[in-house]
């Protein structure tokens, strides 16, 4: 990897399936609940060549939207989706245009918060043992995962040839009965994503429970084994089913 | 083709489940003992994992007589899969079992070629109008794969173009793009076009001039998780007549539909001649042997092409071939199963009627692709398939059936009764 075309989808991921996380974020971990309680705070992040999107704080809150918000408090620009791959990283630095009184905000405050998210999604050591620990580190790789199927199927070659080959419907993945539910929404080979249980899927893959999810997602198991066993149950339009297993193969290369 | 409805014979008696389901203890202990030392466990297109739902049906098999087979937990079934096509005269018969037999005795797999192996060319080229030479190995894409090499032998061109959604096997340019293993070099010279479109064909080979070696398809679309589709009026008259213009191979798969259709093939029963011909399971009820079969213009393009397999060789498959292709055609199997085929779709189509759901039959009778169309997606049918299955009738949520000679009247009205229970079972399961 390394091509312009893989520096797009990375800024992509990095955006819009990784950075919407923080919503679920500022529910899930108490600490990060009470630090965000009080902002009242809006980031964009503008790409050149590449993706825009928001983030914006209120009343304790976090709302992740794609594209252009009409009042930002903070505008952070980035001169290419490279530029903001390595800001990702920890090698480069953003662009202000908007919102120097905030700066240091963003380095005491919003900075730590990302640090938190890195936390949840490349756990370290024992971590996953601690059941709230895999519950939130499962919810945002869910998310993030469902997040990246879509975008890999607009941007990446192979995944758009798979996703065309999905059918139209909602694809529903879910760990039941308590969550998470995440739908995918296809519609000849666009796909677009929302959280929570949907009407009417037209496959459905469902976990027994949070670790086998887990294991799936970061590829410590065999999902036909897993499905032979009934650890993962699937039901309906398999080419659906078929395609998304393949394509979140891809997310995994990109996102490691 | 849909399996014309005709006038419910079966009235379905609404109400409550009885019958007995069955449970595969054994099966799931088994796969457990498998997935340590097996990737996946079970793999390829024997996996558990299209079988939905999956605690549904059972992982594997004990022994199997006539139409019938029992898996490890002692569960008998009525079996619409055949192996997905290769029993084809029944499970264990036993003309089939004591040509195989007597040929072992003699000899299996010896330094030199077989004598049986001219037996059973000069039948294969007695049998297929088309065939001027035929050619031996196991698997269906040993052959498949075979012919396009000597499609392109034959031209010295280098495409090949088949058919969306097609199967030809599992051979890296034979799989869909994004599929682990598979780069895109794979498929540099794979171009597809949708089944019974014309004129996209005629397009590609436009687009391409010069450069097509080979049209590889099945003589009906058959593809997974999808309805049967048969050749548009003309369609393969066209296509024929725009190949041999263009002098490109015409590859007929006759892998899956071989013998099922016409003892002649199936390009006989549409009436078109293709240039290559594959067949491959239902030639020995079992045993493991594919053929080529090709015209006589194609006969020393296909002696240049080195192509060969250690087991290619063995006798036994080749004496149960003589003996299941001449009993196939001395009961005439191919009308034997369209005719049974179309018994038990017609009256599980009335049964599915009295239900108050449309059940879709498509494709050939002898291997109907199921499916209740009234919802969308998969999800009801594959719940009845799993129905069904545990009452003792095997069949498949996302592919085509398969009948055998060795279905009997007892076996669909035994079918028939299952179907109904099922139905109940899954009604109930949906709340209507």
């Amino acid at each position: 990897m390394g091509s312009e075309l893989d520096e797009r989808i990375r800024a992509n991921l990095n955006l819009y399936a990784v950075l919407q996380n923080l919503e679920d974020l500022v529910q899930l971990d108490s600490e990060m609940a009470a630090k965000t309680k009080n902002w009242d705070v809006t980031i964009q992040f503008s790409v050149n060549g590449g993706p825009r999107a928001y983030l914006a704080f209120k009343n304790g809150v976090c709302t992740h939207g794609r594209g252009r918000h009409e009042n930002p408090s903070v505008k952070l620009f980035f001169t290419s989706p490279k530029h903001l791959n390595a800001m990702l990283d920890g090698k480069a630095r953003p662009i202000p245009l908007k919102g120097f009184t905030k700066l240091g905000f963003l380095s005491k405050e919003f900075m730590p918060l990302a640090g938190r998210l890195a936390y949840y999604l490349k756990p370290e050591g024992g971590l996953l043992e601690d059941e709230n620990f895999l519950k939130i580190n499962t919810i945002l790789t869910l998310h993030t995962a469902l997040f990246a199927v879509g975008e890999l199927a607009a941007l990446e070659p192979v995944s758009k040839h798979l996703a065309a080959h999905m059918g139209d419907g909602i694809l529903q993945v879910e760990v039941p009965p308590e969550g998470p539910y995440v739908a995918l929404h296809l519609d000849h080979g666009a796909v677009s994503v929302t959280k929570g249980k949907a009407d009417n899927p037209k496959a459905r893959m469902i976990f027994k429970n949070l670790k086998v999810a887990n294991d799936l997602l970061n590829d410590r198991v065999d999902s036909f084994r897993a499905v032979a066993q009934g650890d993962i149950a699937l039901k309906g339009h398999v080419p659906m089913l078929d395609n998304f297993d393949l394509i979140l193969d891809r997310v995994r290369a990109y996102l490691s | 083709m849909e399996a014309e409805v005709s006038p419910p014979k079966i009235l379905a008696e609404h109400g409550e489940p009885v019958m007995k389901t069955y449970e595969y203890k054994e099966s799931l202990a088994l796969f457990k003992r498998a997935a340590e030392v097996i990737p996946c466990g079970i793999y390829g297109h024997y996996s558990p994992a299209p079988f939905i739902p999956v605690d549904a049906y059972p992982f594997y098999s004990r022994r199997g007589e006539g139409a019938r087979f029992w898996d490890v937990d002692g569960n008998e079934f009525i079996d619409y899969m055949c192996a997905y096509g290769p029993m084809v005269l029944g499970y264990n018969h036993p003309k089939v079992n004591e040509a195989y037999q007597a040929q072992i005795k003699l000899g299996n797999t010896l330094t030199r070629a077989p004598k049986l192996m001219v037996e059973l060319a000069e039948y294969f080229v007695d049998l297929i109008p088309m065939a001027d030479w035929a050619f031996f190995a196991k698997n269906g894409a040993d052959v498949t794969n075979y012919a396009t090499m000597v499609a392109r032998s034959a031209t010295g061109r280098e495409k090949i173009i088949a058919i969306n959604g097609g199967y030809q096997g599992s051979a890296a340019w034979m799989q869909a793009i994004g599929h682990p293993g598979v780069i895109g070099d794979d498929q540099k010279n794979i171009i597809r076009v949708d089944w019974n479109d014309y004129a996209a064909l005629d397009r590609v080979i436009n687009e391409h001039p010069g450069q097509i070696a080979g049209f590889i398809a099945t003589p009906y679309h058959h593809p997974v998780f999808a309805d049967s589709e048969w050749p548009a009026e003309g369609y393969w008259q066209k296509v024929e007549k725009l190949l041999r213009k263009e002098g490109i191979v015409l590859i007929i798969d006759d892998v899956r539909t071989g013998f099922r259709l016409d003892m002649r093939g199936s390009s006989e029963y549409f009436g078109f001649k293709p240039d290559l011909v594959c067949f491959c399971k239902a030639i020995a009820n079992g045993y493991p042997i594919s053929a080529l079969v090709g015209t006589e213009a194609l006969k020393n393009p296909t002696a240049k092409v080195f192509y060969t397999g250690s087991y290619w060789f063995s006798a036994g498959p080749m004496a149960a071939a003589l003996a299941c292709l001449e009993e196939l055609r001395q009961i005439d199997g191919p009308k034997r199963m369209l005719q049974m085929g179309k018994k038990l779709c017609d009256g599980l189509v009335d049964i599915a009627k009295g239900h108050g759901y449309t059940l879709k039959a498509t494709g050939a009778p002898s291997m109907p692709y199921l499916r209740i169309s009234d919802h969308e997606g998969l999800m009801f049918h594959q719940d009845l398939c799993g129905e069904c299955t545990k009452r003792g009738a095997f069949f498949a949520p996302h592919h085509n059936e398969f009948l055998s000679t060795a279905h009997s009247d007892e076996d669909i009205q035994r079918t028939w009764d299952i179907f109904d229970d099922a139905f109940k079972a899954t009604k109930q399961r949906y709340g209507v």
